[in-house]
């Protein structure tokens, strides 16, 4: 028995960070699967739970936290387990500066990648009444906005351009920081490189020209050590679709 | 332990951290630097990643025994960590999440929209050398030019509007303090919206509890101390170009 209920997409971005955090530390957790691509996140049951239909959302108990990030420090502090932040009050300001660094910055040009490229052409082949009125139901404006574009494919050339140079230089930051120091943030494994790891575990696969052994040797040994702990199996054997698969270029490049 | 503080003029982020600071008694040098003037960008000041790609854009840098950080948000939960005041967070997590969650809202939605109206009533005169971060540089461009996006200046007025309902709506229960006690979510709030009531006036009006509460976190001693280092008489009206609006969703 639990008392606590995650309500999550795929092991990827925000829904896999939470997901990852509650592994580590081991907590039992009721996993309730949004499929996005259904637009389960803006049906009134989920919209009960959460009423700005982001995905993941976290009930525990009679408790209801959303925004992954913030889930993941709650759930380092309100549960048992390995800490997930460091000691060292500087460490814990480098934890915090690099999520939002991946939050803000980063991941968003990740995600405008990966709707334009994924989550678009998904579901782009539905009725488009049913689309309308999908995107009807999504209750803030802004992601109204950006749905409508993923389906329209309507990025253009300068948003995917700019998307690409932020990525691009981002893994440059990346390796840099992981040649200084074992783990993203400090000399422990911590909420940044989970975070960290579910934005770039698929770079090896998604940016084979940016990130291999050859140019970003860190960034490899990362997100494979990141990969080879048990709480990262179990959480990405949660996947249903093909982009949690594309982890298991790291377990190949293992043997 | 060493530290420095290099801040610009007590509004914004540089607000948040002096308060802090004053808040916790933490034994800091202070050194301001001119953020419209580009300073934090010159020699003044040490730079590393975390300083060349703050995403809060022209904020304070507080150095300690060799570490540039930035971010006021993280940079007030060090100094609660570090220093002997009471405590700006709550302690228990639940508590904890409400106020990460709201600083969250307020250095992603109200702090890129305060900055955007702020620089529009007062745009820098020219683009400093030497900024590493492309996008921050962008928006100097655009600010020193004068090009202000209509549909943009629109909905950060709209978002300014929509930060004075939040705390309205939090301090409906006859609080005090937006987490109960007093703390960074106060401070980091009202050091983005200080400066909005004379260019957002439609967002105060018929909000007394907010205007109460801008009045109680103004006249918080380590708040007066901090605007006093002020070298004008308007703080709140001195604006560099702060975080981006979100791109994408």
């Amino acid at each position: 028995m639990t008392d606590v209920t995650l309500y999550h997409w795929e092991p990827n971005a925000n829904s896999g960070k939470p997901m990852l955090a509650l592994m580590e530390k081991g907590v039992a957790f009721d996993s309730h699967y949004l499929d996005l691509l259904n637009f389960d996140q803006h049906k009134p049951d989920y919209l009960a739970i959460n009423p700005l239909g982001t995905i993941p959302a976290m009930t525990h108990g009679d408790l209801v936290l959303t925004e992954s990030t913030a889930i993941m420090e709650y759930v380092d502090e309100a549960f048992p387990g390995p800490r997930l932040m460091p000691d060292d009050p500087v460490d814990q300001w480098r934890v915090r500066w690099w999520m939002k660094f991946m939050d803000q910055w980063l991941g968003p040009s990740f995600s405008m990648i990966g709707w334009s490229v994924f989550v678009g052409p998904s579901v782009r082949q539905k009725d488009p009444a049913e689309l309308e009125a999908a995107i009807a139901r999504i209750p803030m404006p802004e992601r109204r906005v950006s749905w409508r574009k993923a389906i329209s494919g309507s990025f253009s050339a300068e948003e995917m351009a700019e998307s690409q140079r932020r990525v691009a230089l981002g893994i440059t930051y990346l390796e840099q920081a992981l040649g200084e120091r074992e783990w993203l943030a400090s000399d422990r494994y911590s909420l940044a490189d989970i975070n960290g790891f579910n934005l770039a575990y698929a770079l090896p696969l998604s940016q084979p020209h940016l990130s291999n052994d050859q140019l970003t040797p860190n960034i490899m040994r990362w997100v494979r050590a990141i990969y080879a702990r048990p709480a990262t199996r179990r959480c990405w054997a949660l996947g249903k679709t093909d982009l949690a698969k594309r982890a298991s270029l790291l377990e190949a490049e293992l043997a | 332990m060493s530290a420095i503080l290099y801040h610009g003029e007590p509004n914004g982020p540089s607000l948040t951290v002096l308060a802090a600071l004053f808040e916790k008694n933490v034994d800091a040098a202070l050194e301001r630097i001119d953020l419209r003037a580009g300073e934090r960008h010159s020699d003044k000041v040490p730079h590393a990643l975390e300083v060349d790609q703050s995403i809060e854009g022209e904020g304070p840098v507080l150095v300690v025994d060799g570490t540039a950080m930035t971010d006021s948000v993280f940079l007030a939960c060090y100094l609660d960590e570090v220093g002997s005041g009471p405590a700006l967070r709550p302690a228990a997590p639940y508590a904890r999440w409400q106020m990460m969650a709201w600083c969250r809202y307020v250095i992603e939605r109200l702090a890129p929209a305060a900055s955007y109206v702020g620089l529009q009533a007062s745009p820098p005169a020219t683009v400093p050398e030497g900024i590493v971060s492309l996008d921050l540089a962008d928006r100097w461009r655009e600010a020193t030019a004068g090009r202000f996006d209509q549909a943009k200046v629109k909905d950060s007025r709209a978002k300014i509007v929509q930060a004075a309902d939040k705390i309205e709506a939090q301090l409906a229960d006859g609080r005090q303090w937006l987490m109960g006690d007093f703390g960074i979510a106060d401070l980091e709030t009202y050091a983005w919206l200080a400066g909005m009531p004379p260019l957002v006036p439609e967002a105060f009006r018929g909000r007394a509890l907010t205007r109460e509460w801008l009045g109680r976190v103004k006249a918080r001693p380590s708040v007066v101390r901090a605007l006093g280092l002020a070298s004008v008489s308007t703080p709140e009206r001195v604006w560099a170009p702060g975080p981006e609006i979100n791109r994408w969703g």
